[in-house]
């Protein structure tokens, strides 16, 4: 059978970001692959170097579009660090509850998208209808469905009354067993199955030697999750379970991410209930002290890592991200072998990629 | 004569049916997505726009053929039409014209297969492979879930078929299992989710279509509509033909709600399930399907034997 080349990207339908494949096909058969990346290279972190340390907190902000708040929390935990600053718990706990809504929010994003690659547009339209509440108890809070501009350095910028707490608490009530619905037919539905079941099989050993990270990682039995493993407050005072699963194959991946869901949902309720009483933030000096600190955090894809190296003005002389989709975007070589031409969209969208992380 | 062929059962019928149709299709599988839907005249507004679009074809494929595909493949279901009684009212018919039918309603097929081939783009080749596949898989269970009523009646004439069951009941009471292969061959034979792997979004693009514009991919559109009213009208006729079940309703109107019926069960698919592998739908289609169907061939030649 003769051999033909097929491009995926920078613009496809199954991609939501430029990214390009060159698929080498033989039939329906996937034999070979390669991948381009940097397409939506923005030079963020040469810019920062440019930008005070204030200001970087915005530029942060858009490394991606869809778990912005977690580059702000890296960010400014590092630059915390550096400044030596008792952030107040009750901004600690505000700037965990973002997080873990913002968790729940990809997450639902991204099972719309597999559904929606593999044809299930009911699960995608429910999963994107589910995921408004989430959105809009962010806009209620912050101001913003996607880009909160919630974290300062020393804390954060909003607050919250008990009124609005309860409110939370009711909307997180609806949206719990929609997310349950979701889970059950993630885990029961055959169709859904018979297209997600042993494809992209990624190895334990596969997992070490790319460090893979995150729900792709957890998927395939690494048990790691650094709000547990290396707890930042208040992680350390709240209780949740990490859901890891042996199988490796994209319908774990759904099924982790659904549970982590779940979780999160749980963590929210934990924060919101335990909040404590205090002020959000701290005033933070504007030149800070040379030294160099590395951050990290756990991001809906995985362990973001922020390295900061301070001069003692008012602007980092370097900071360098390193995002999970840039070393989970390793393993897709490996998954893209001797696959169905159908079954691309479910690997690529199964690392749940975000190029805009990536690409900076 | 002229009038019937034209007019009513015939062609402008045919062609508000496929355009209400299109518009209960989208409606309904909209409310079981919790979303709202289009208003009743998107279908036309839709047909309207695309009319109006510039028709573009990239180099390297032959005008005509590109041209004629399409014209051949709704001449080719409107003609079906033509042999498909609707309630009382019939254009045509004679011993025989099941499989006349049958033939006309696989030519779109072939043609839509013929679209991608000629085509340069990569998307619309692997579309159009995928098509043939899709008909060696779906294509013999169809036909021999609908040869079923033929056995049982003992004619290949659709009106004597419908006769035979207004002296019974439904042939979908007797033959529930060919009834429900004839539903699944319908999906793939009109490409709908979840079979709709010959135009798959995320894999292929638009499949065969995805270098049509224009004038021709409204051609294109409208006969999968008309495919589709063709379709659903053909396995009323032949598994819920007409029958005292409705008592005084109308009998044109009767069969309105039950093609309605059929077009839901084909959109609660729709809704309900991901879409299947090429591979998948082989092994379902032959593995699966085939035999079914020969057993349910087996069992109406036992009982109309």
């Amino acid at each position: 059978m003769s051999k033909i080349t097929v491009p995926i990207g920078p613009q496809h339908p199954l991609l939501k970001e430029p990214l390009a494949f060159s698929l080498t096909l033989e039939g329906e058969h996937v034999i070979e692959s390669a991948m381009r990346l940097g397409y939506v290279h923005r030079g963020i972190e040469r810019l920062s170097q440019e930008r005070t340390y204030v200001q970087n907190v915005h530029l942060f902000e858009r490394v991606c579009g869809i778990c912005s708040h977690i580059h702000t929390t890296t960010y400014c935990q590092g630059v915390e660090a550096l400044l030596g600053l008792e952030v107040p718990p009750r901004g600690l706990y505000l700037r965990a509850l973002l997080c873990e809504l913002e968790r729940i929010h990809s997450h639902l994003l991204w099972l719309g998208v597999q559904a929606r690659n593999i044809g299930f547009d009911t699960i995608f339209m429910y999963a994107w209808r589910d995921r408004e509440i989430v959105l809009d108890i962010m806009e209620d809070l912050s101001g913003g469905r996607v880009s909160h501009a919630v974290n300062i350095i020393g804390g954060v910028r909003i607050d919250l009354t008990t009124e609005h707490r309860d409110v939370i608490l009711r909307q997180l009530d609806t949206l719990e067993p929609q997310i349950e619905t979701l889970l059950d037919v993630v885990e029961n539905e055959r169709s859904f199955q018979a297209r997600t079941r042993n494809i992209g099989v990624l190895s334990l050993e596969q997992i070490r030697r790319y460090c893979v990270v995150g729900p792709v990682a957890r998927a395939s039995g690494l048990d790691m999750d650094l709000r547990r493993d290396a707890p930042t407050p208040p992680y350390d005072r709240l209780k949740f379970r990490v859901p890891v699963r042996y199988e490796g194959d994209a319908w774990a991946r759904t099924m982790v991410r659904m549970l982590e869901t779940v979780e999160s949902v749980h963590l929210c309720r934990q924060i919101l209930t335990t909040l404590p009483d205090g002020p959000t933030s701290v005033r933070a000096k504007r030149r800070v002290p040379p030294g160099e600190v590395v951050s990290r955090a756990e991001a809906p894809r995985g362990e973001v890592i922020y390295y900061i190296r301070s001069d003692g003005s008012d602007k980092p002389a370097r900071v360098k991200v390193r995002t999970p989709t840039l070393t989970n975007l390793i393993t897709l070589p490996d998954q893209l072998q001797n696959i169905s031409m159908a079954d691309v969209s479910v690997v690529l969208s199964g690392v749940d990629l975000c190029i805009a992380c990536a690409d900076r | 004569m002229l009038l019937k062929l034209l007019i009513f059962p015939g062609f402008l019928f045919l062609f508000l049916c496929a355009l209400f149709f299109d518009w209960v299709d989208r409606r309904m599988l909209a409310r079981f997505q919790g979303r709202v839907g289009p208003p009743w005249y998107q279908p036309v507004a839709d047909l309207i726009k695309l009319l109006a679009k510039e028709d573009i074809l990239p180099t390297g494929v032959n005008p005509l053929t590109a041209a004629v595909l399409p014209m051949v493949s709704l001449a080719a279901v409107l003609t079906a039409g033509l042999y498909i009684p609707f309630g009382a009212f019939s254009t045509a018919s004679f011993e025989g014209d099941l499989i006349v039918v049958l033939f006309l309603l696989s030519i779109p097929a072939l043609a839509y297969f013929l679209a991608g081939w000629i085509s340069t783009g990569v998307y619309s080749v692997l579309g159009g492979s995928r098509a043939l596949l899709q008909y060696f898989s779906y294509e013999v269970p169809f036909l021999m879930a609908l040869a079923g009523p033929a056995i049982l009646a003992g004619s290949w004439s659709i009106t004597h078929i419908v006769d035979y069951q207004s002296q019974t009941i439904w042939i979908a009471l007797m033959q529930p299992l060919g009834f429900v292969l004839a539903i699944i061959g319908l999906i793939g034979k009109l490409k709908r989710d979840p079979l709709d792997i010959p135009k798959a979004k995320s894999e292929v693009v638009a499949g065969s279509l995805t270098e049509f514009s224009g004038r021709k991919l409204a051609l294109w559109h409208l006969t999968m509509n008309m495919q589709t009213v063709v379709g659903i009208f053909l396995l009323v006729n032949l598994f819920m033909g007409q029958s005292s079940v409705f008592g005084p309703i109308p009998a044109f109107l009767s069969f309105g709600l039950k093609s309605v019926g059929i077009l839901l069960l084909l959109s609660t698919a729709s809704a309900l399930y991901a879409r299947l592998r090429i591979d998948q739908l082989a092994t379902l289609g032959w593995r699966v399907l085939a035999p079914l169907a020969l057993v349910q061939i087996l069992v109406a030649t036992w009982i109309g034997g």
